[in-house]
């Protein structure tokens, strides 16, 4: 079951997927993101989870590609809307009585619904400061019932959590021509559904970007090269099997990423590489090796 | 008396463009701070009704719009639409085209 914490670490960023008149924006969380009133932002993501660091017995190898597609919609200037549609492809390769074996599933996850209210903000000169709480519910759109030539798949590898799952956060940005920073902490309330339920799941990610070159047409607005780190510590409380506290699952990861954006009026191409300094699993946690993102943004 | 009269239309088609120019404003506006955000106004002012042609300034925070003859933004105009965009319009100036 620990491996619902990978999934989870992978899947989660990409509920927080808020919108913000800000320009860059964070690329492993999403709550910065930036859209006008009446306009909408469309944010897709490929990531690619890699967790090889099996200290059990059966070797267990899980990889976890993800397509989030995160729709945002500013309602009013303060008030915005998103969605975020994950598509999901998870296998895991592990050492079975029968020998070497893999277990695969694909298909939709669960969608995230978020609302953002920007309660803060202060523009100056080629600068702005905003703080806006959220909050959403991750909805039971991918399945939790999920079975292969083995039997019913684990709680971990399944596309859904078959549980309607609340979150809350706050999410604050500052940023300039030159450079932009962006905290974003949030809570995720998780709950059961058919006897399972994953552990409760809390996040505090951070954001640094500078602008490391300048260019583009002159005679119109100017492209931007960005190079930053972010860093995302993620928290998740011990699963429930039948209301039994899973001893193997939970635990406390944090993540560096070096990230790099090409920022033009239309689109913005990014990528980051999540590399888990400090794994703190529960028991007999598979450890991750990496998670890398390539994203692109549109402008409506 | 008929040389007059024909060099007077000859005189009114010709300065006629320059009569129908339009308006420029120059609005300063507060937290553009990067191309992407600013597409978001540029959009919303080049969306209103008169609006021929707008131009951002990331670096100096400034927007220049240029509106047809006969069209006037208001102040209060202009600091809603900026507003909207998720700006802050600081100060505005007009000048005939």
């Amino acid at each position: 079951m620990r491996q619902t914490f990978l999934a989870g670490c992978l899947c989660a960023p990409l509920l927080f997927s808020a919108t913000f008149q800000l320009s860059a924006a964070p690329v492993t969380f999403n709550t910065a993101l930036p859209v006008s009133k009446g306009e909408g932002v469309v944010r897709v993501q490929a990531k690619y989870l890699s967790a090889t660091d099996d200290p059990g017995p059966m070797s267990r190898e899980l990889t976890v590609k993800a397509l989030p597609i995160v729709g945002v919609w500013g309602v009013t200037p303060r008030w915005t809307l998103f969605g975020i549609v994950p598509l999901l492809d998870k296998t895991m390769e592990l050492d079975m009585p029968s020998g070497r074996s893999k277990r695969n599933v694909k298909g939709l996850g669960d969608i995230t619904t978020m609302v953002r209210y920007a309660a803060y903000s202060k523009d100056q000169l080629g600068s702005t400061v905003r703080i806006a709480p959220f909050a959403g519910i991750e909805m039971p759109t991918g399945t939790d019932d999920e079975q292969d030539r083995f039997g019913r798949l684990p709680g971990s590898l399944q596309l859904g959590s078959g549980a309607w799952n609340p979150l809350i956060g706050v999410v604050a940005t500052a940023q300039s021509l030159e450079k932009e920073w962006a905290v974003s902490a949030s809570y995720k309330f998780n709950n059961a559904a058919n006897n399972f339920e994953r552990g409760d799941e809390a996040r505090l990610d951070l954001s640094y970007h500078r602008r490391v070159w300048i260019g583009g047409p002159t005679d119109g607005l100017p492209h931007f090269f960005n190079a930053g780190v972010e860093s995302n510590g993620v928290w998740q409380g011990k699963n429930r099997n039948n209301g039994q506290k899973d001893p193997n699952s939970g635990g406390t990861t944090l993540y560096l990423a070096p990230t790099l954006q090409y920022v033009t009026q239309r689109a913005i191409t990014e990528v980051a590489l999540q590399l888990p300094v400090m794994q703190n699993l529960n028991g007999n946690a598979l450890k991750q090796d990496f998670i890398f993102t390539l994203s692109v943004r549109l402008n409506d | 008396m008929r040389k007059t009269i024909l060099l007077m239309i000859m005189t009114l088609l010709w300065s006629a463009p320059l009569l129908a120019a339009g308006t420029q404003y120059k609005l300063r506006v507060d937290g553009l701070s990067c191309p992407f955000c600013a597409y978001g106004i540029e959009k919303m002012l080049i969306r209103t009704e008169g609006v021929e042609s707008v131009t951002v300034d990331l670096e100096k925070g400034l927007l220049i719009v240029k509106v047809e003859e006969g069209v006037t933004l208001t102040e209060a105009r202009l600091k809603q639409l900026v507003h909207d965009a998720g700006f802050t319009l600081r100060s505005m100036s007009e000048q005939p085209l």
